[in-house]
């Protein structure tokens, strides 16, 4: 059984399949979202520990997926992904509570060294 | 048109370039977030399922490390891409200069390998902060080193760029060891700023735009010759641009 359950929010529908799919093979639950309204429909329905949230999306930004995410489900943790050279997003995301971000491409080893502490995070609140 | 409108005009020109450079770079760093993944897919299910000793097994996890190595190295190129592309965002910004020389002899030193001459940076650890433009001021640093690395013979010379304070300036200095040119530098950087200038013919076009680039910066360019092989370029520039 899983340690954490993971929400995977990405428009990039290949980035999540593969994703979702090496998360799975490690033994991780995951769910996954094309978009920001569609992640937060999910997490009504179903806690996740850990969202793992691009910050650009079409429609409902990442950075205010982020803030609803925050305001609604104050213990679950949010890893960014940002697509951008620069780490702006990444630190304006901190500032609204993320736990962390990673810049894509990602390593998927930093990814679960991530989860993990996010998920012990998450428990601890 | 006043000269206020055509700074304006061409801030938003750039401006534009920049912004669809930077939303280019964002998806290119998208698609190879995704060939990332697919890869990483394919040697985890390689690991999992493929016996040890099937023929093709090291040749392919070993295909599948060199795509990933190409895949590090494209988003790198993506990264320097993406920064240079935001350098364009707004005609005036405080930025560390120390970092700007790094992020351009990044970008240059591509052309310095086509041409067998070494490019080195020496910057302190420590940010040297003015208000400029930082996309003249690439294009200008740019522009000297890639004179630098023409005056250098092949395989045998380098370039280097120091960046220092120097009381209420900020110095660019561009040091090469190739043949001294310092006379005839200082000659086409004067007439360039010259109300006479030189005839068309003797003018160094190139060589005008970056002097009057500079002088519109509110920055001076002098040269300095270094014994029998090399040049000095020192670029100044005022720590508050308007």
């Amino acid at each position: 059984m899983s340690e954490y359950r993971v929400l995977l929010v990405d428009d990039e529908e290949e980035f999540v399949s593969a994703l979702s799919e090496r998360l799975m093979l490690r033994g991780i639950e995951v769910d996954s979202a094309l978009n920001g309204e569609a992640a937060l429909a999910r997490l009504v329905e179903k806690e996740f520990e850990v969202v793992i949230l691009d910050v650009m999306m079409p429609g409902l930004g990442g950075l205010e997926v982020l803030r609803q995410i925050k305001s609604t489900h104050p213990n679950t943790q949010v890893i960014l992904l940002t697509g951008h050279g620069s780490t702006r997003e990444g630190i304006e995301g901190m500032r609204l509570g993320a736990f962390d971000y990673l810049i894509k491409p990602v390593d998927i080893e930093e990814m679960l060294a991530k989860m993990k502490e996010a998920a012990k995070a998450a428990r601890m609140r | 048109m006043t000269k206020k409108v055509e700074q304006l005009i061409r801030a938003k020109e750039i401006g534009f370039m920049g912004k669809v450079t930077a939303s280019l770079s964002h998806e290119i760093k998208n698609t190879l977030a995704i060939i990332n993944e697919s890869v990483g897919l394919m040697g985890d299910l390689l690991g999992k399922d493929a016996p040890k000793d099937w023929p093709p097994y090291s040749r392919l996890t070993n295909l599948l490390v060199s795509i990933e190595e190409q895949i590090q190295r494209s988003a790198a190129i993506v990264k320097r891409l993406n920064q240079f592309a935001h350098s364009m965002d707004k005609p005036l910004v405080d930025l560390d200069l120390h970092e700007l020389v790094r992020q351009i002899t990044t970008l240059a030193q591509r052309f310095a390998r086509l041409r067998g001459v070494q490019l080195e940076v020496e910057t302190a650890p420590e940010s040297l902060m003015i208000h400029g433009d930082p996309f003249r001021i690439q294009y200008v640093i740019f522009g000297f080193i890639e004179r630098a690395l023409w005056r250098c013979s092949p395989n045998q010379t380098k370039v280097t760029l120091v960046c220092s304070p120097s009381e209420d300036m900020a110095q660019v200095i561009v040091k090469d060891q190739g043949s001294p040119e310092g006379d005839w530098l200082r000659e086409q950087i004067a007439a360039a700023l010259s109300p006479t200038g030189i005839s068309p013919g003797e003018q160094d076009p190139e060589l005008a735009i970056l002097a009057l680039t500079m002088a519109e910066l509110g920055g001076s360019v002098e040269i300095e010759e270094v014994g029998k092989n090399g040049n000095k370029v020192i670029l100044s520039f005022p720590a508050k641009m308007h």
